[in-house]
C-alpha cells in the first residue's frame, strides 16, 4: 500500500512534467479568443498603435475605397466595420487618479532596448521614450528629438534633441545616451532594429550633447518609422555603461525618461508605476498611478473588468463583445491593429518547398475554397476585416489594386483538377496537416476543415501550444500548413519585408516560413527601403502587393483589429500598446 | 538509542533518494529538450537575422547536442549553480523563492480545509454506511472530484464573485488600497477564499472516501467489538479506537498531496491570477524557460521525497506495529 502511493506520486510528478513539456497541459483558457489575441500578445512585436478619431476616419475611408473598387469581391465589400472610437472624447482632462490595467504575462525584466517581446513593451513603453514618436497615422512626431533634417539624398539624418530632459534619477539626458543605446543594446540585441539597421547604418555621431547624426551607407527611407519607443527605446548610459545590458540587476529597476516612473514589481502579480513629475512634455501625464496586474486567463481578466477590479483590458475576447456592448460601465474601442502589435494579420503559411502547395493552381484553389467572409463573421466575430493581401488595409502602404480571390468552390475544384489532383474514391484529393496553436486557432481550424471538405482537401488538425507550433513551422520546417499572426509594424520595412524576402528563408521565427523566393519581390523590397519619399514608396509597395497576390505564397485571412475594453470613467487611452497611457485621464 | 536509530534511518533514506533525484533530472531534462518548442523567441525576440539567432543560440549553449547540454547542466547543478531563468534573467532560485509564499499559503489552507472537512465527512459516512447521509456525502464529494478544477474555479467566480459579489475575482490583494496590519491580513484572506475553496473541494473527495473505507474496516475489528462490549459510547469508540487505526492510509494520501502541493495548483493559480509557483511552472513550460523548468522539477522531486519520508515517520508514531528498518 505504502509503496504504491509513493510510486504513484512520483509517476504523477513525471506525468505532469511530461505534459507540461509537451505543451498539452494548457487547458486553462477555454477556446474563446478566436481572434488570435494570444499569439499576437505573447509572441509578436508590440508596436505603436492608436485609435483616436483621425485614425478611424482614415481607416473608414480606406475601407470604403476598397469596397468601391473591388465591388465584385463579396469578401471585401462588407468590411467597413470600423467602430467610431472616440478615445479622446469630449471634456477637459484633469490630473489625478489611478488606473489598473490587465496584462496577460509577466514582463520578467525591464530593459526595452534588448528585446522585441510583446510581454515587456506594454510595461516599459510607459517608462521610456524613443527619439521619435508616431502619431495615429504612424507619422513621425517629435519625442526625445525636437526636430530632424534629412540630407545627402536620404543618407544623413540629423536630430536635435529636446533640452533639459531628465532621467527618472535626475541625471540629464544627452546624445551620449542615444549613441550608447544604439551601439551597446539595440544594434546588438533588439532583433528587429539590429536586423534592419546593422547592414545599412554606417555610424552614429554626436557633435554636441543635443545633436545626433545617423550616417547611412546608402539612402534609407524607413528610419523615422523605427525610432519610436517600441523599436528603439533609449536607455541611460550612466546606469548601464560597462555592465551586461541583458543581465545586470538594473534591468529590474528601470530608469527611463518616460511619463511614468517605476515603483515596484511583484512577480506574477503586478507592476506599479507613478507619475513622473519632471516629464519633459508639459502637463503630462494626467494619471498619478498606474498598476499593471498580471492576469493570465482572458476570461478572468474580463470578469475582473466587469467587477471593476481592473479598469482596462487590452484584448476583449471576440465572443464577449456583444454582451459587453450592453454594459454601460464599460466602453469598447476598436483598436489600431491586433491586440499586441501594430497592424497584424492572421496568415496561413503553406510549405512551398513541397507538394501540394508548390503548385500555383493549388494555392489559388485553396484560397478560393475558403469562405473568408464566413470565417470573419464566425471565427473573428467581425473584428477587423478580411484581408486582401500582404499589407494590412490600415497601413499607409496598402493597395486595393490587387488580384482578388472570391469564395468559389466550383472554380477551386476546377483548378485542382487541372493541377493534377483528381478526387479519389473517398472524395478526397489530398490531405494537408494544419499545424496551429490550439489556444489561438482551434476554432479557425475547425471551420477550415469543414470548408475544405467541399473541394476534396482533407485537413488534418495538429493543435499544439504556441511555442511548439512556431517551432515546427519556422525552425524545424516540419509542416504542410501553418498559421501565425504577422504584424506589419509601423512600416512595411519592419513587418512585411521579413515575411517575403528570400534572405529570410531559414530557421527564423516569424519570418519567411513558406520559403518564398522571388527575385522581383526582393528587388522591390530593397527599392522601397532606399526611397525616402513616402509617395514613391507607396507606388513601389503597390507593385509588390500586386505580384504577391498573383503568386499567393501565403493565405491572408484577416487584418486584425481587436477590441479594447475599459471602464467608462476613463478617457484618452491611445487604445494601443506603445505609450498608450501618456494622455489617459479619469473623470 | 531510539533517536540514534532514527537519525541513521533518516540519513540512509536521504542517500537512497539521491539516485532518484538524479534520475528525475536526467529524465525531465531529456523530455523537455525533446519536446517541440524553442526558448529562442524569449531570448532573442522576433524579426532578427539568421546570424543573430545563431549567435544567441551559441551564447546560451543551445547549439550543443542534448547529451552535452545535459552533462554541462548536471555539472553546474552539482556545483550549486542552477542557472539563470531565460525569461527573468535572474538566478532561478531567486525567481522560485519569490513565488513560494503565495503557493504555500494557498496549498496549506486548501489541504487543512480539505483534510478536516474530508475526515469529518468520511467519519459520518463510514459510521453510518448506506444511510441517506452516506449517499449524500458520496454524491457531493464525487461531484467535486469529477469537475475539472479550471471549470469549477470559473463557476465559483461567476457565482460567488460576479453573482453574489462576495469575493474578489482574482489576485492576492486589493491593489488600489494600501492596507497594513490586520486589514492586510483580512484582505489576503478575502482573496484566498475562492482559490483555496476550489482546490479543497477537489482534494476533499479522496480524503472522504478513504476515511470512510478505512473506518469501515476498523469498525469490523475485534478490539472495536471489545470497546463496544465495555459499554463505551459510539463516539468514544470511533474517536479513540477506530479512527486512530484507520488514519494510516489517510496520512499516506496527505503525504502524497503535499508532494504535489507545488504543481497541483497550476490551473487554480492561473484561473485566479494567484502569483504562485504552479503558475510559474506553467509559464516556464509555455515559454520553454529550461533552467527555470528544471529547477522547479528538482524542487518538486525533493519535496515529494521529503514528504514521503515524513509520512513514514508519522506512521511509526501512529502505529507501534510499524517499525523503521
Amino acid at each position: 500500500m505504502k509503496r504504491y502511493y509513493r510510486l504513484s506520486a512520483v509517476l504523477a510528478l513525471l506525468l505532469s512534467g511530461l505534459m507540461a513539456a509537451c505543451g498539452d497541459a494548457t487547458p486553462t483558457v477555454p477556446a474563446t479568443t478566436a481572434a488570435s489575441a494570444q499569439t499576437a500578445a505573447t509572441t509578436t512585436a508590440v508596436t505603436t498603435q492608436a485609435a483616436t478619431t483621425s485614425a478611424t476616419t482614415t481607416a473608414a475611408s480606406q475601407a470604403t475605397t476598397v469596397a468601391a473598387t473591388t465591388a465584385a469581391a463579396t469578401t471585401v465589400a462588407s468590411t467597413t466595420q470600423v467602430a467610431a472610437t472616440t478615445a479622446a472624447a469630449a471634456g477637459t482632462p484633469k490630473r489625478g487618479g489611478t488606473v489598473v490595467i490587465a496584462q496577460s504575462s509577466d514582463p520578467g525584466q525591464f530593459n526595452p532596448a534588448i528585446t522585441t517581446s510583446g510581454g515587456i513593451h506594454p510595461f516599459t513603453d510607459q517608462m521610456f521614450n524613443g527619439l521619435v514618436g508616431l502619431d495615429d497615422n504612424l507619422n513621425p512626431v517629435p519625442e526625445l528629438a525636437d526636430s530632424w533634417v534629412v540630407s545627402d539624398g536620404g543618407k544623413v539624418y540629423t536630430f536635435k534633441l529636446h533640452p533639459n530632459v531628465k532621467w527618472h534619477d535626475g541625471q540629464p539626458f544627452t546624445s551620449d545616451d542615444v549613441k550608447f543605446t544604439f551601439e551597446q543594446a539595440l544594434l546588438k540585441f533588439h532583433a528587429r532594429t539590429k536586423a534592419g539597421l546593422e547592414n545599412v547604418l554606417d555610424k552614429i555621431e554626436i557633435p554636441d550633447p543635443l545633436t545626433v547624426v545617423f550616417r547611412f551607407k546608402q539612402s534609407y527611407g524607413p528610419l523615422l518609422q523605427r525610432l519610436d519607443v517600441v523599436e528603439a527605446s533609449i536607455i541611460p548610459k550612466h546606469i548601464y555603461e560597462g555592465k551586461d545590458v541583458q543581465k545586470d540587476p538594473a534591468i529590474l529597476k528601470p530608469i527611463g525618461t518616460g511619463p511614468f516612473k517605476f515603483v515596484e514589481y511583484l512577480k506574477g502579480d503586478r507592476v506599479v508605476m507613478e507619475r513622473n513629475p519632471d516629464y519633459f512634455k508639459p502637463g503630462l501625464p494626467y494619471l498619478d498611478k498606474v498598476i499593471m496586474r498580471i492576469i493570465p486567463t482572458s476570461s478572468t481578466a474580463l470578469l475582473a473588468l466587469e467587477q471593476g477590479e481592473i479598469d482596462y483590458l487590452g484584448s476583449v475576447p471576440g465572443s464577449d463583445i456583444e454582451r459587453l456592448k450592453k454594459n454601460s460601465n464599460i466602453t469598447l474601442a476598436q483598436g489600431f491593429g491586433g491586440s499586441g502589435g501594430t497592424l497584424c494579420q492572421d496568415v496561413l503559411i503553406p510549405n512551398l518547398t513541397k507538394a501540394p502547395f508548390n503548385k500555383l493552381e493549388v494555392r489559388q484553389a485553396f484560397y478560393q475554397a475558403l469562405d473568408r467572409q464566413f470565417i470573419f463573421n464566425q471565427v473573428y466575430f467581425g473584428q477587423g476585416s478580411p484581408s486582401t493581401g500582404p499589407i494590412s488595409r490600415q497601413m499607409w502602404a496598402y493597395s486595393p489594386n490587387v488580384k482578388i480571390y472570391p469564395y468559389d468552390v466550383a472554380q477551386a475544384n476546377q483548378l485542382l483538377d487541372k493541377a493534377g489532383f483528381p478526387k479519389g474514391a473517398d472524395g478526397n484529393r489530398f490531405s494537408v496537416t494544419f499545424t496551429h496553436s490550439a489556444t489561438s486557432y482551434a476554432r479557425l481550424a475547425d471551420v477550415m476543415r469543414e470548408q475544405l471538405k467541399q473541394v476534396g482537401i482533407k485537413l488534418e488538425l495538429e493543435g499544439l501550444d504556441t511555442n511548439a507550433a512556431v517551432d515546427k513551422v519556422f525552425v524545424k520546417k516540419d509542416f504542410d500548413l501553418g498559421v501565425v499572426s504577422y504584424c506589419n509594424g509601423s512600416d512595411p520595412e519592419i513587418g512585411v519585408r521579413r515575411v517575403y524576402v528570400s534572405s529570410n528563408i531559414g530557421p527564423i521565427t516569424f519570418s519567411n516560413g513558406a520559403a518564398y523566393k522571388n527575385e522581383k519581390v526582393d528587388q522591390l523590397l530593397d527599392q522601397a527601403a532606399a526611397q525616402s519619399d513616402r509617395a514613391e514608396r507607396v507606388k513601389t509597395y503597390a507593385e509588390l502587393q500586386k505580384i504577391l497576390t498573383e503568386d499567393v505564397p501565403y493565405f491572408w485571412i484577416v487584418d486584425s483589429q481587436g477590441y479594447r475594453g475599459y471602464r467608462s470613467n476613463f478617457q484618452g487611452f491611445r487604445v494601443s500598446a506603445g505609450p498608450f497611457l501618456e494622455v489617459a485621464w479619469v473623470k | 538509542m531510539r533517536n540514534n536509530g532514527l537519525g541513521r534511518y533518516f540519513i540512509r533514506r536521504l542517500l537512497q533518494a539521491l539516485p532518484l533525484i538524479v534520475g528525475v533530472v536526467i529524465l525531465t531534462f531529456v523530455l523537455i529538450h525533446l519536446a517541440p518548442g524553442d526558448p529562442l523567441t524569449i531570448l532573442a525576440g522576433d524579426g532578427g537575422s539568421p546570424s543573430y539567432y545563431a549567435e544567441m543560440r551559441a551564447r546560451y549553449g543551445l547549439d550543443r547536442s542534448i547529451p552535452e547540454q545535459l552533462g554541462r547542466y548536471v555539472l553546474e547543478v552539482l556545483s550549486g549553480d542552477f542557472g539563470y531563468s531565460f525569461s527573468y534573467q535572474q538566478p532561478v532560485f531567486q525567481v522560485i523563492l519569490n513565488r513560494v509564499p503565495a503557493t504555500l499559503l494557498l496549498m496549506v489552507t486548501a489541504l487543512v480545509f480539505s483534510t478536516l472537512v474530508g475526515l469529518w465527512l468520511g467519519v459520518r459516512a463510514g459510521s453510518r454506511p448506506h444511510s441517506w447521509s452516506d449517499y449524500l456525502i458520496n454524491v457531493f464529494t464525487s461531484t467535486f472530484y469529477s469537475i475539472p478544477v479550471f471549470w469549477l474555479g470559473q463557476l465559483l467566480i461567476l457565482g460567488l464573485s460576479v453573482g453574489l459579489n462576495l469575493f474578489p475575482v482574482s489576485g492576492m490583494v486589493s491593489v488600489r488600497e494600501s492596507y497594513t496590519g490586520f486589514r492586510q491580513v483580512l484582505d489576503v484572506l478575502h482573496h484566498l477564499a475562492l482559490p483555496a475553496l476550489t482546490l479543497a473541494l477537489s482534494f476533499m473527495a479522496l480524503t472522504t472516501r478513504i476515511t470512510r473505507t478505512s473506518l469501515r474496516e476498523a469498525l469490523a475489528e475485534d478490539y472495536v467489538r471489545t470497546a463496544q462490549a465495555k459499554g463505551l459510547s459510539e463516539r468514544t469508540v470511533i474517536r479513540r479506537h477506530a479512527l486512530r487505526n484507520s488514519l494510516l492510509p489517510i496520512v499516506t494520501l496527505i503525504g502524497g498531496q503535499i508532494g504535489l502541493l507545488i504543481t497541483g495548483a497550476a490551473l487554480t493559480e492561473t484561473i485566479f491570477a494567484w502569483p504562485g509557483l504552479g503558475r510559474l511552472l506553467l509559464d516556464a513550460s509555455l515559454q520553454r524557460d529550461y533552467p527555470l523548468l528544471m529547477a522547479i522539477f528538482i524542487l518538486v522531486s525533493v519535496t515529494v521525497i521529503v514528504a514521503n519520508l515524513l509520512t513514514d515517520l508519522i506512521y511509526t508514531m501512529l502505529d507501534p506495529r510499524v517499525r523503521l528498518s
